[in-house]
C-alpha cells in the first residue's frame, strides 16, 4: 500500500509542478511578504490612530488631558471631523462640565470600547483606565492579524484551486478511469492528493508566519497554526476534489471557485471592519475557522471540543461525497 | 474463467441496460462482445473488470464469485485495454508504463522496452511526451500498459481502433500470441473483421440481450442459404446461374464450356450482426 501511494504521490508531484502550481504559490509567499513588509506596516505606521478622539470644551473646563485627543474649535468642526474620520473616532462635547459623547453608530460592543477609551483620554490615570490585552507591540498586533488574514485566504485558494487544476488535467486525459482496474485501494487516489495539497499548505503556512511574524515568535504559535491550518486545508482540499469530480470543466469550476472564495473569505473582510453589525456570522461556519485561526496567532487556546467534533464531522462527510463523486467518475464513459 | 448466469443492471430504476445475461467464457479462449452503441457491452466489460458494482444474478472470475473478488488480487490478475488510449499526456511512453506497472508486484511484470519492441513502437519517442504521439502511437503505448502485468484474462475494447491496417495486423498478431500464451481474452469491438480473425466464439448482444452466441463458423452456416453462383462462358456467352450447394454432389448441373468464377453465399459476420440485431454498425 505504501509503495502505491508514493507512486501516486510522486506522479501528483510531477503534474502539479509541470503546471507551475508550486512556482506560483512561492511567488504568492514572496509577494505577501513583500506586501507586508515594506507596504502594510509602513501604511500602518502612519495611520497610527485606531481610534481617533476629537474634543470640543467651549469653556476649556477640563485641565490637562491626554496628547492623543485632537481639540476642535466648533460643534460643526467636530461633526465634520467625525464625518471624515476613517477610523471609528469618537467625538467629546463638554457641556455644563459634563463629557458627551458622539459617534457613528457600529456594534454595540465596540461603540462600548470607543467611548471607554476615548473617556480614558480625558483623565489620563483617573478612573478610566483601560485594560491592555496580550503582550503584543502595536507593531506585531499588525503583523499577526495582516499574516492571518492571508494565510487564511491563500489556504483556501491553494486547497480548492491546487487540486482541482490536477483532477482536471487527469479528468481530460481519462487516465481516473485506468486507476479503476490497478491494484490498489481506491481511496490511495485521493489520499495522495490530500497528502500533496496539505503539505503545500502546511509549508506556506510555516513560511509566511516565520517570514513575516519573526522566528522567536512564531516558535511559540505555530504548532497552534499549524493545526488550524490543516482544518482549513482539509476543509478546502476536499470541496476542491468533489466540485472537480461533479462540475464538466474548469471553467465552470472557476465560476463556482468566485462564489466559495467570496463565501468563504466574508469573515476575514468584515472583521477588518467592526463597525458593521454582525450578529448572523456567527451562523457563518468559516467564520469559526477563521477566529480559531486568528487565536492561533495571538496565543489563545482553541479548547472547544464542540468546534473540534464539528470540523471532524465536517471532513468525514466532504471526505465520503468525495469518494461518491470519484468512483462515479471512475465509471463513466469514455 | 468467466461465468455469468442472468446478469442484469440498472443505472436508474426505469433504465435496466442488461436483461439476464448468460455465456461462459473458458481458459485461453478469445471471446468476442459485438454489439451496437449503447446495448450493454460496455456495461458488461465494467461489471466483470470490478468498475461497475451493484449489479443483479451472478458473475464468477477466476471460479470466485465477483462480489467477493474485487481485492487487489484480482486487479493484478486481469489487463484493460480501454476504447480510447488514456495515458498520462505530460510523461513519455516509458514514464507511463514505469508509473501504471509499479503498482504490481515486480515479479510479474514484463520489460517495458521489451514491450514497446514488440509493439514496434519507435525507439526515438519512447522518451518524449505522450503529447507529441500519434493517435497509433498512443493505442500502442496503451496496450503495452494492458499487457505489462502479463494478465491472466485480458480485456480489450476495440483493440484496433486507431491503428493503419499494419498496426491492425500487428495488434492481430499479439493479441494471437497473448492467446497461445494460456491468457484469457474478452474482446468488445464493432469490427467485424477482427472478430472474425480472432475469436473462438463471439456474442451478439442487443438492447442488453444475447441474440446470438456462437463460433464465427457456426454462425456463417447457419445463417448461410448454401447457394452458390456460378459464372461461366456457353456457347460464347457470358452466363450466371444460382444454384444449391448439394446439387454441386453430381457435378455442375447445367452446361458449360468454361467455368469463370464459383462465389459461394456464405454471410459476413457484419450480414449476421444485422440480421439479429436489426442495426448496422457504425
Amino acid at each position: 500500500m505504501w509503495k502505491s501511494l508514493y507512486s501516486l504521490f510522486k506522479k501528483d508531484c510531477r503534474i502539479t509542478a509541470s503546471g507551475k502550481f508550486f512556482l506560483v504559490t512561492l511567488g504568492s509567499l514572496l509577494l505577501y511578504t513583500l506586501f507586508i513588509h515594506f507596504g502594510y506596516l509602513n501604511f500602518m505606521a502612519d495611520n497610527t490612530d485606531t481610534c481617533r478622539v476629537y474634543l470640543y470644551d467651549p469653556a476649556e473646563t477640563l485641565g490637562q488631558v491626554s496628547p492623543l485627543i485632537h481639540s476642535v474649535a466648533s460643534m460643526e468642526e467636530l461633526d465634520e471631523a467625525l464625518a471624515r474620520d476613517t477610523s471609528g473616532g469618537v467625538g467629546i462635547c463638554i457641556t455644563d462640565n459634563e463629557p458627551n459623547v458622539v459617534l457613528y453608530a457600529g456594534t454595540e460592543k465596540f461603540d462600548r470600547c470607543r467611548t471607554d477609551y476615548a473617556l480614558s483620554l480625558l483623565h489620563p490615570g483617573s478612573e478610566y483606565i483601560p485594560e491592555t490585552v496580550g503582550d503584543n507591540s502595536p507593531e506585531m498586533k499588525q503583523r499577526k492579524e495582516i499574516t492571518c488574514e492571508l494565510l487564511f485566504i491563500e489556504v483556501v485558494a491553494i486547497g480548492f484551486l491546487g487540486i482541482a487544476s490536477v483532477l482536471f488535467k487527469e479528468k481530460q486525459m481519462g487516465v481516473i478511469r485506468v486507476h479503476a482496474v490497478m491494484p490498489f485501494p481506491k481511496n490511495l487516489f485521493i489520499f495522495s492528493k490530500i497528502f500533496l495539497f496539505l503539505l503545500t499548505d502546511l509549508i506556506f503556512a510555516a513560511l509566511i508566519t516565520l517570514f513575516n511574524v519573526g522566528p522567536a515568535e512564531a516558535g511559540s504559535i505555530l504548532p497552534a497554526i499549524l493545526i488550524q491550518t490543516v482544518i482549513l486545508s482539509l476543509i478546502m482540499i476536499l470541496t476542491g476534489f468533489g466540485c472537480a469530480m461533479l462540475l464538466k470543466d474548469f471553467k465552470q469550476f472557476s465560476l463556482l471557485y468566485l462564489v466559495i472564495s467570496l463565501f468563504t473569505t466574508v469573515p476575514v473582510f468584515l472583521s477588518a471592519n467592526p463597525a458593521i453589525k454582525t450578529d448572523w456570522i456567527l451562523y457563518h461556519p468559516f467564520f469559526h475557522v477563521y477566529t480559531k485561526l486568528k487565536n492561533a496567532f495571538f496565543g489563545i487556546p482553541v479548547t472547544s471540543p464542540v468546534y473540534y467534533i464539528c470540523a471532524t464531522c465536517i471532513i468525514f462527510l466532504l471526505f465520503g461525497i468525495t469518494t461518491a463523486a470519484f468512483r462515479k467518475e471512475m465509471g463513466k464513459e469514455g | 474463467m468467466i461465468e455469468v448466469k442472468n446478469l442484469t443492471f440498472s443505472y436508474m430504476k426505469d433504465k435496466q441496460a442488461l436483461h439476464g445475461l448468460n455465456f461462459t467464457v473458458e481458459d485461453g479462449e478469445i471471446f468476442g462482445f459485438l454489439g451496437p452503441n449503447g446495448s450493454g457491452k460496455s456495461t458488461t466489460q465494467k461489471i466483470l473488470t470490478g468498475i461497475l458494482k451493484a449489479h443483479g444474478g451472478r458473475v464468477s472470475l477466476f471460479g470466485k464469485d465477483l462480489r467477493n473478488t474485487h481485492t487487489q488480487d484480482f486487479f493484478r490478475k486481469i489487463g484493460v485495454l480501454f476504447e480510447f488510449p488514456y495515458l498520462y499526456a505530460n510523461l513519455s511512453a516509458l514514464d507511463n508504463l514505469h508509473y501504471f506497472s509499479s503498482f504490481y508486484p515486480k515479479e510479474q511484470l514484463r520489460d517495458a522496452e521489451e514491450l514497446l519492441d514488440e509493439l514496434e513502437f519507435k525507439k526515438d519517442f519512447r522518451r518524449k511526451p505522450v503529447s507529441s504521439y500519434s493517435k497509433g502511437m498512443r493505442q500502442r503505448v496503451s496496450m503495452a500498459r494492458a499487457l505489462i502485468s502479463n494478465p491472466k484474462l485480458l480485456f480489450l475494447d476495440e483493440p484496433t481502433s486507431g491503428l493503419d491496417p499494419t498496426g491492425a495486423v500487428l495488434f492481430r498478431r499479439i493479441i494471437e500470441k497473448e492467446r497461445r500464451k494460456g491468457t484469457t481474452i474478452f474482446i468488445t469491438t464493432h469490427n467485424m473483421l477482427d472478430a472474425d480473425l480472432l475469436c473462438d466464439r463471439v456474442a451478439f448482444i442487443s438492447n442488453g440481450n444475447i441474440v446470438a452466441l456462437d463460433t464465427p463458423r457456426n454462425l456463417k452456416e447457419q445463417n448461410s442459404n448454401h447457394s452458390i453462383i456460378i459464372d461461366y462462358l456457353y456457347q460464347g456467352r457470358h452466363e450466371e446461374q444460382t444454384i444449391e450447394a448439394a446439387e454441386l454432389k453430381s457435378g455442375i448441373p447445367f452446361p458449360y464450356d468454361e467455368l469463370i468464377r464459383v462465389h459461394s453465399q456464405e454471410p459476413t459476420l457484419e450480414d449476421i450482426f444485422i440480421r439479429y440485431t436489426g442495426r448496422r454498425l457504425p
